[in-house]
């Protein structure tokens, strides 16, 4: 079990409130992913629930139980960091040994355990090293290899592959998602890429200045936003946004539209404009449009093999029902 | 000129002249500790130049094992050491880990704290002995005279009196009769490298990682366990260095010991090599290569110990 309930928490560090009142509920088995511009308290609202950080007010829940008040190491949950936070002086084997030797669990089963979890990450190579002989990506495992051999009710993850390569993060993302697949424990993640965000999630909590700004899946969010900023935040390349006639023309005050959500043509369209940039990905390209009298930068996506070059007058479609409508506070329009 | 022979070049005086300050000294010892070499003798003058003419062989070395009073030497240098090394890195790990919290005043209070190490230790020997551990006429006195003034009051009380009664009076302790002089030598050496001790440990606590003692909070660790297995192996190389440099400069204590009891049953290998060298210095010279030993031995040994003892 692993519900995790945030009721009313605020934080303030000295007068500074970082986390205003916050209502938050991640279900029995969830992978709940916090996601954010930095700053915005996505770590503080983790370390609130471990328990490393006091509320200043407010009641967190584990399980229908209080636990507010209650210490971190009560709580059975497990962290992994950003830095990893490996014990440097002791072994693999010995680090994610250390829970059940601090829960005073018996030699043999704490050897058993640590196997077990080796196995699952591959770390039996590497179990007499030391922290410091190993490569960051082994590191990471190794701090995951720590929490899951405690069995907790819920892992939190505290960004934990933004120290690795890009190639060894896309293959660390697969492995956490299979984990959460494998044990089916609770688990909230905290990253401020949201393409971690969209890939990992069953839900995402999307928090500007501690705010949550908008609860959903994946394709909620990326269907529904339900202000500019989840608009703007969540989707790569992001979201064109017009406002001015164009935007009134449809009863709103900013109109949004996904690069993807728009037709190419060289001969006709709605919009017409000149091609800036072209990134070629081979499946995708990337334009960037400018003199659309619309926005400063149009961006669209054309599938398969499309020949413009930079300086070609290109035209656009939009697909009309996809069109987001935003009012003047930015708020999603029906 | 090849590449590499201009940088040698150019490095070769350095190299040079810390050979020969090592080296030099060095093979004077045991030069001289393998010849017959006094400053005075009426009786065979022809010693009293140094040359390989008065070769002795392990001459010196026998006679310097055969005194009565090397030994004891040796011994002393060892409880001394080993005593300071021992309570310094205790004291100064536990202070550091007390003043690494934050609290109104540290600054003040670590100031002082390192304080003790400016003092000289010539001026530092005269003040414990007199001031503070003198029987009569230091705080040791007045401190046990006035514990004795209040008992013999206590004892006069109507009830308790009788309960009081039985306790003994105090009898001060003169740190400079010989079987005591050597621990005055511990206590003052120690106050004042404390805090050198504590230097050091508090810088490298400074660059200790927060992340990794919340993930052992995490983890179920106590305040113990976050100490015993987090922050004393982070510890392990700064103590090393602290015995170390310590170990170098407290096998050569010499002021201290002069200072509490000439050498007065509590002598230590220089303090030997001193007396010796009154005359003798070719028994100097060899009591001072076996002083060399000694270091390493002591060296190795400590550096073990720590390395087994810390490190997981
Ligand atoms: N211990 C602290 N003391 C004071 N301010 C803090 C502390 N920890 C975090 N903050 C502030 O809280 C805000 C949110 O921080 P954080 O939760 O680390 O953001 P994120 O993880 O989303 O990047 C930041 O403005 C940061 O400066
Ligand atoms: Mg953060």
């Amino acid at each position: 079990m692993g519900r995790i309930v945030l009721e009313n928490v605020t934080k303030s560090f000295g007068d500074a409130e970082v986390i205003p009142p916050l209502d938050l509920t991640i279900e029995d088995g969830e992978f709940a992913v916090f996601v954010g511009p930095s700053g915005c308290g996505k770590s503080t609202l983790l370390r609130l629930i471990a328990g490393l950080e006091e509320t200043t007010s407010g009641r967190i829940l584990i399980d229908g139980e209080d636990v507010t008040e209650v210490s971190p190491s009560k709580r059975g949950l497990a962290m992994v960091f950003q830095t990893y936070a490996l014990y440097p002086h002791m072994s693999v084997r010995k680090n994610i040994a250390f829970p059940l030797r601090m829960a005073k669990m018996e030699q043999g089963e704490i050897d058993a355990a640590v196997d077990r979890a080796a196995s699952i990450l591959n770390l039996g190579d590497y179990l007499e090293k030391r922290p410091g002989q190993l490569s960051g990506g082994q590191r990471q495992r190794v701090a995951i290899g720590r929490a899951i051999v405690r069995q907790p009710t819920a892992f939190l993850f505290d960004e934990p592959l933004s120290n690795l390569d890009a190639a060894l993060r896309v293959g660390m993302r697969l492995e956490i998602s299979e984990l959460h697949e494998r044990l089916k424990t609770t688990m909230i993640y905290v990253t401020h890429d949201q393409v971690e965000a969209m890939t990992m999630a069953n839900k995402i909590v999307v928090l500007r200045a501690g705010h949550i700004e908008q609860v959903g899946s994946p394709l909620e969010l990326y269907r529904t936003p339900r202000n500019l900023f989840v608009a703007g935040f969540i989707g790569s390349p992001t979201m064109n946004f017009i406002t001015g006639e164009e935007a009134a023309k449809h009863g709103a005050q900013t109109i949004g539209i996904r690069p993807e959500h728009i037709a190419v043509s060289a001969s006709e369209g709605t919009w017409t404009g000149k091609v800036g940039v072209a990134e070629h990905l081979g499946s995708d390209t990337f334009f960037y449009v400018h003199d659309t009298g619309l926005a400063e930068t149009l961006t669209v996506r054309a599938t398969g093999e499309v020949s413009f070059r930079n300086g070609d007058t290109i035209h656009m479609t939009p697909r009309e029902d996809l069109l987001h409508r935003f009012d003047a506070a930015g708020e999603r329009m029906a | 000129m090849s590449k590499r022979t201009m940088p040698r070049l150019l490095q070769s005086p350095a190299v040079v002249l810390l050979l020969v300050w090592m080296l030099i000294p060095l093979g004077m010892t045991l030069f001289f500790s393998f010849i017959r070499y006094v400053l005075n003798s009426l009786r065979r003058p022809e010693w009293t130049t140094p040359s390989i003419e008065n070769w002795r062989g392990f001459g010196n070395y026998d006679f310097v094992l055969g005194n009565k009073d090397f030994l004891l030497a040796v011994q002393n240098s060892l409880l001394i050491v080993c005593s300071i090394l021992f309570l310094t890195v205790i004291l100064g790990v536990l202070i550091a880990v007390l003043i690494n919290k934050a609290f109104p005043g540290r600054g003040i209070v670590r100031v002082l704290l390192i304080s003790p190490f400016f003092v000289m230790p010539a001026v530092n020997a005269v003040l414990w002995i007199n001031m503070i551990l003198d029987p009569v006429l230091g705080l040791q006195g007045i401190a046990v005279d006035g514990i004795n003034a209040l008992i013999r009051d206590l004892q006069n009380l109507p009830v308790l009196g009788a309960f009081f009664g039985l306790w003994p009076e105090l009898s001060p302790i003169s740190f400079r009769a010989t079987q005591t002089s050597a621990y005055a030598v511990i206590i003052m050496v120690t106050w004042q490298w404390t805090p050198f001790a504590v230097l050091i440990f508090m810088t490298s606590l400074q660059s200790e990682d927060q992340q990794q003692k919340e993930a052992a909070i995490l983890d179920g660790a106590g305040a113990w366990s976050q100490f015993r297995f987090l922050t004393l192996p982070h510890l392990g190389r700064p103590i090393a260095i602290v015995v170390m440099i310590q170990a170098i400069f407290h096998l050569s204590l010499y002021a201290e010991i002069e200072i509490v009891s000439r050498g007065n049953g509590n002598k230590n290998l220089p303090y030997l090599i001193g007396e010796f060298a009154n005359n003798n210095i070719g028994a100097a010279s060899a009591t001072g290569i076996f002083a060399v030993i000694l270091a390493n031995i002591v060296a190795i040994f400590l550096l073990r110990m720590i390395g087994k003892t810390l490190m997981e």
